[in-house]
């Protein structure tokens, strides 16, 4: 159905471009009723963004109390609410919807050559969740604000008198939804919409990440579902399950509650990781390095997830055989994600690097997922897990991970795709000026706290010993740092959007399918339906200087084809 | 094969689905159901199939938390499980497995005449489907209501004596009453620890003083005087009941904690109750539609994936009869 | 000569407690070696993949960065089955071996000997009570050196965690249930708070967390005997007459985080006045339930005596709450004895005697003893 019978025009005319999905339609209702799945990504980035800017300001807020012990800006109850709000935020707002449903939900289709997800209808859908699930977060501070950390431990959450955790944990349910329907919508989509031609080993492997996602996403959420339900009955009608004057058990909770979050943390990372293979590829210029092992890494990451819950809870009293499953199971898990960042790492060797804004998120990626990832490795390990549990190395480990790996990540991927979701360029040395602020910032507000929980502080502390000051301030310090890394970050976008320049089709240089169609893509992602071949072959790209972007040589492009062709007959697929 | 088109998109068409689109207007042209990213209607319906499959897997997962509560909480606490089956009718649960099972075969004779484009018997199926589930939702109301006039409820309430007038005022303040926060667990090894006043105020022993099944705990002796029901109900001899006394709380051989039964009760078949409410809601749906003339050989998904839905609230209830009705 | 003397000297002297490095604090229990040297050896793991990694990859920026639009090279490889298997078992060998260290270690940490010295630890919103065999109280945790002591511990309300940085253990306090976590310290600190180990709360609690903080000290087996026997019979070898200014200040330690004495508002009633309240009860209505002092405080009413009022409200908080505040007092039943609440009562009878902060500001008659 895709066999190419005449050469296509490759130099897409961007000037003339006569309509594309921004454009095609006007209005609020147009964009709040669409079914297009790339206006509803930029809906989710939108609204991702802005909760990312609150839930940062939690954390400046929470930051300034820290720079000294005892009372510095709020009582501690407020400082309570400001940490617990700058998580649930941050986790169920901005992390988990960022990448899948935001880039996600605008990239997929296209780069898997397709028109749209299957359900386009389900995923406008999935996008009012997450406003009512954001409406709710809101209504629960205006109902009094919630001050039990955002894992709702109970019997705490089960006792607390702040008005604001019935809301929340409504609000958080039906964020859970709207994540199982994003997975669910991008599962069936990679399965059945999939063109001819496009077989599972020619997906990008953003892809095979968003596909590995999706699964957790499907198969883990409802069981946070089924928890917040049981913690809103048990506040409510006081059931007793986790209550132990009426035989409940309070732990019971924590293996609920970990069942789902732990694979949650991969719903954040493995997305992440399937950007930078894409980032790193192209800003290289280089093939892959290992693509089945970095395809199959994903699969077998989200599989393993659901198995390693309990390493969340070494010191809560559940039984030492218990703990010693989760510990071994843990590393073994580490394992596919050290084998990935290897694999990066050698994608550099040989290639031909563009330091550009995407290339130096996905270095400043590699930096500090190394660091996250190996410092897993002190607390998978039983005995000094026990040491660090609970203490402000947790802290940092997880943000490490989650925010210097998979937030950097997501900004990366939109530093990559800007171009083609706007249609404009940015200023390169704006944002690469915004990278490097958030990278040092970064380190000084979270390598400190790496100390600070090996010295022995506690984590959600509001008064602390004052040895421990000096490090709370660097910490602080750092927090400001990033701060003005990402309004930098902000002014760049902004200025793009006011007065950048128009961009190419290709303006890195990307052989997967969205790079194919125009910048904005038309309306339905492509005039002519796009021949797959292998997305990590650079080989027939040639640079453009006018366009400042890549075209591809017809002549170095049929050769290409002609050897898959070839290769293909030979292993039996013709 | 691919055409080359220069042709604008204009706005002719709403954010949405394309009618004739001009790569397949073929296909578009004679299905006006296949939406403009599907390439055929098999792949619609392929597509459909696997989305339907995976929200079923979802429903597995949120009613698996549940079934691992129960495991949870029946392996700490045996006693209470086969104690208080015995307050829940098997004869009603029965009947009300054989509803949904019935239910389920119209439902697939529906799939089955939809298929075949008849649209008399489809309509007739659907129909018998939503008794069936109207049936089952009444007869559940009246095991509920004859529960909760008992008291045989989740939480507190289950401690407050039922009929007693005091017990409704006491209902009533328990509802009330915010949860107990900062009152202390009785120390397991402090022996008073079941001697208390006033019944409606007893909270139920901790977990762990777990005491067998034969010998209650000790507070109910010094109750205010049972009702002549309760009294009727202390007559016999036998260690478990053969039938359940009218009011639970005389019972000499309650086990502590019998409230947490019926919490998992009632949040597991609530929960199922819910999701057969949302089904008659869809199969409601599906009649109107199907009345109208909308499902035939060519276009039947919508049936085919309710009618998967349906199996799967059916399945569930098949695993809640045993585990709940049928236990010793 | 004088160096070798001097390494031999201080080899026979008495075990000291381990220098705070970069990474740890002072370490003061048997199980620092174990834990600190997992956690020096998984850094040096970590280190090296690190310079691998950031090292590879700054190299290989410098070496192949191009200008954008340069000429692709096509040289690179796609795979390389010998580098891709040996950087997958290789790690995954050194991580069964962290594993497994890390597994023995956790055996020795929550394997207490048999002859191990009990204590029992009871958590509350906000608060610590430790708890000797013999019935002594402590408010700080005290044990003797070098013998392994076991805490077992429960929590009355919420989830709390007990956490000694320095003897590198932690627990949570789970209410409902018993945990144990055990130690042995080798170094005494004496009795002098500032010398002590920080004792944390580590898992959230509430407004309070941060600010449940004891210390932990460490004492000499036979000075330790004598403070345990002096601390079951404190208050009882307090002569009755100065019993509360020498008892209530330390009492009232546990109870000014939201009683103060000064009149401001915190968790709970201010003391100040109290004294006057419940002796010449009022009509005015005072708890929440509508009921005044006069109501409750009599003869012939539910408290003959105001002192019996006082007690009842230490032992049974939650029954006549005070407006407009919450029920969140804990009770001190089995905490706080007779003669305590007497120290507790007789320190409110004379609260113009001491300070905002609780300390007594006279000074003790020198004629008494």
């Amino acid at each position: 159905m895709s066999t190419v019978t005449a050469p296509r025009p490759h130099v897409v005319d961007h000037v003339d471009v006569p309509d594309n999905y921004l454009t095609h339609s006007r209005g609020f209702l147009s964009w709040i009723l669409t079914l297009d799945h790339k206006r509803i990504g930029v809906m989710y980035m939108g609204a991702v963004l802005a909760s990312f800017f609150v839930g940062g300001v939690f954390a400046l807020l929470l930051r300034t109390e820290l720079l000294t012990p005892g009372r510095t800006i709020v009582s501690a109850d407020t400082y309570n609410q400001f940490f617990t709000l700058h998580g649930a935020i941050m986790v169920f707002l901005v992390i988990i919807p960022s990448i899948p449903a935001a880039l996600g939900n605008f990239v997929l289709p296209i780069m898997l050559g397709a028109k749209d997800v299957a359900f386009p209808r389900l995923n406008l859908f999935s996008f009012w969740l997450w406003l009512a699930g954001a409406g709710f977060t809101l209504y629960s501070l205006a109902a009094g604000g919630f001050d039990t950390g955002w894992t709702f431990y109970t019997p705490y959450s089960t006792t607390t008198t702040t008005g604001g955790v019935i809301p929340v944990l409504t609000g958080v349910f039906i964020l859970g939804f709207s994540s199982i329907f994003t997975g669910l919508n991008f599962i069936v989509t990679v399965h059945k919409l999939r063109p001819p031609g496009m077989t599972w080993f020619r997906m990008p492997l953003f892809l095979w990440a968003l596909y590995s996602t999706a699964i957790i996403q499907v198969l883990a959420t409802p069981v946070l579902a089924i928890t917040l339900c049981l913690l809103i009955v048990e506040r409510l009608l006081n059931i007793g399950i986790f209550n132990p004057s009426m035989g409940g058990d309070p732990v019971l909770y924590q293996h609920f509650f970990w069942f789902y979050s732990h694979p949650a943390v991969y719903i954040m990372i493995v997305p992440a990781m399937g950007i930078i293979s894409e980032l790193i590829a192209v800003h290289a210029h280089r093939t892959i390095f290992g693509y089945r092992f970095i395809a199959f890494s994903s699969i077998a990451i989200a599989m393993f997830s659901f198995i390693v819950w309990g390493h969340h809870m070494f010191t809560s009293g559940q039984s030492g055989l218990m703990n010693t499953i989760f510990s071994l199971i843990s590393f073994s898990v580490a394992i596919p994600s050290a084998v990935k960042t290897f694999n990066w790492t050698m994608t550099l060797y040989k290639g031909t690097i563009s330091l550009t804004a995407p290339m130096m998120y996905a270095l400043a990626f590699l930096f500090l997922f190394t660091i996250g990832g190996l410092t897993g490795i002190h607390l998978a390990t039983l005995n000094t897990d026990v040491h660090l549990h609970d203490t402000y190395f947790v802290v940092a480990h997880f943000h490490y991970v989650m925010m210097g790996s998979a937030l950097i990540a997501m900004i990366g991927g939109l530093h990559h795709w800007w171009p083609k979701m706007t249609g404009k360029m940015y200023d390169e040395k704006l944002a690469i000026a915004g990278c490097i602020i958030i990278f040092v910032g970064f380190n000084l507000t979270f390598f400190t706290q790496f100390m600070l929980g090996s010295q022995g502080m506690p984590r959600r502390y509001y008064d602390y010993q004052p040895e421990f000051q000096i490090y709370h301030v660097i910490s602080t310090i750092g927090s400001y740092v990033m701060g003005i890394g990402f309004l930098t970050t902000a002014v760049c976008f902004v200025q793009s959007l006011r007065s950048g320049a128009p961009a190419p089709a290709n303006p890195w240089g990307g052989r997967s399918l969205e790079w194919q169609c125009a910048s904005p893509p038309p309306h339905d992602n492509f005039k002519n339906t796009p021949r797959v071949g292998n997305p990590y072959d650079f080989s027939m790209l040639q640079w453009n200087p006018t366009t400042k972007g890549y075209d591809v040589d017809p002549v170095r492009e049929a050769a290409a084809f002609a050897v898959e062709a070839r290769n293909e007959q030979a292993r039996g697929h013709a | 094969m691919t055409q080359i088109t220069a042709e604008p998109q204009t706005s002719g068409h709403a954010s949405g689905h394309g009618h004739a689109d001009d790569h397949h207007s073929g296909e578009h042209a004679k299905y006006p159901f296949l939406a403009h990213h599907f390439e055929t209607p098999a792949q619609q319906f392929d597509s459909a199939k696997l989305g339907m499959w995976l929200f079923l897997a979802t429903e597995v997962l949120f009613f698996g938390a549940l079934f691992v509560a129960y495991a949870v909480l029946r392996s700490r606490f045996p006693e209470v499980f086969s104690y208080a089956s015995h307050y829940l009718d098997t004869v009603m649960g029965g009947v009300n497995t054989c509803v949904l099972i019935v239910s389920s075969l119209t439902m697939a004779l529906a799939v089955y005449f939809a298929q075949r484009g008849k649209k008399f018997a489809l309509v007739l199926c659907l129909w018998l489907t939503m008794g069936g589930a109207v049936g089952f939702l009444v007869i559940k109301y009246f095991e509920y209501t004859h529960k909760i006039h008992e008291n045989l409820v989740w939480g507190p309430s289950f401690y407050v004596p039922p009929h007693s007038p005091e017990g409704e005022v006491e209902a009533s303040v328990l509802a009330k009453a915010p949860a107990p926060a900062v009152n202390p667990v009785p120390a397991p090894t402090d022996p008073s620890a079941t001697g208390l006043v006033s019944l409606a105020a007893r909270p139920p022993a901790d977990a762990s003083a777990i005491k067998p099944a034969q010998s209650g705990p000790k507070g109910l002796g010094v109750w205010s005087a049972p009702t002549a029901a309760a009294a009727a109900a202390m007559e016999p001899q036998d260690p478990i009941p053969a039938e359940a006394p009218s009011d639970h709380l005389a019972d000499p051989e309650l086990p502590p904690n019998t409230h947490l039964f019926f919490a998992i009760y009632y949040a597991m078949t609530g929960l199922h109750g819910i999701h057969v409410v949302v089904g008659m809601i869809v199969i409601g749906m599906l009649i109107f539609r199907a009345t109208r003339g909308d499902f035939g050989p060519n276009y039947y998904t919508p049936v085919d994936l309710v009618g998967l839905y349906w199996h799967i609230v059916d399945l569930v209830w098949i695993f809640l009869f045993p585990l709940f009705y049928l236990i010793h | 000569m004088l160096s070798i003397a001097s390494i031999l000297i201080a080899q026979a002297a008495a075990p000291t407690a381990t220098p705070a490095d970069f990474w740890l604090p002072s370490g003061a229990s048997n199980h620092v070696a174990g834990v600190d040297t997992m956690f020096h050896w998984i850094n040096y793991i970590c280190y090296f993949f690190f310079v691998l990694v950031v090292g590879m990859m700054v190299v290989f920026i410098w070496k192949y960065r191009a200008k954008q639009g340069e000429r692709i090279r096509l040289d690179g490889m796609t795979h390389h089955k010998g580098l891709e298997l040996s950087w997958t078992i290789i790690p995954l060998l050194i991580s069964i071996a962290i594993f497994f260290f890390g597994f023995r270690g956790f055996v020795d940490l929550t394997t207490p000997p048999k002859n191990s010295f009990d204590v029992n630890v009871t958590a509350f919103k906000w608060g610590w009570t430790f708890k000797y065999p013999n019935g002594a109280q402590s408010d700080n945790l005290v044990v003797p050196a070098g013998r392994p002591v076991r805490l077992v511990m429960r929590s009355n309300d919420v989830l709390h965690s007990c956490f000694i940085p320095a003897f590198r253990v932690k627990r949570d306090l789970v209410p409902g249930r018993f945990s144990t976590l055990w130690f042995q310290s080798d170094v005494p600190t004496g009795l002098d708070e500032a010398k002590g180990y920080h004792l944390f709360c580590t898992e959230y609690c509430g407004t309070g967390h941060s600010n449940m903080n004891r210390k932990v000290l460490v004492l000499e087996q036979p000075e330790f005997d004598g403070w345990l026997t002096k601390q079951a019979a404190w208050l009882d070898e307090i002569p009755d007459e100065e019993l509360y200014f020498k008892a209530g200040p330390k009492l009232y330690a546990r109870c000014q985080q939201c009683h103060s004495l000064d009149g401001t508002a915190g968790l709970g009633p201010s003391w100040k006045g109290i004294w006057e309240r419940v002796s010449n009860p009022s009509g005015g209505v005072a708890f929440a339930d509508g009921k005044s002092y006069s109501d409750l405080i009599g003869p012939g009413k539910e408290y003959a005596t105001p002192e019996d009022y006082i007690r009842d409200s230490i032992y049974n908080p939650g029954k006549h709450l005070i407006a407009p505040y919450g029920n969140v007092m804990p009770t001190f039943k089995g905490q706080l004895n007779d003669r305590g609440v007497e120290a507790v009562i007789g320190m409110m009878k004379h609260l113009d005697e001491f300070d905002a902060k609780g300390a007594w500001t006279k000074s003790v008659p020198v004629a008494t003893k």
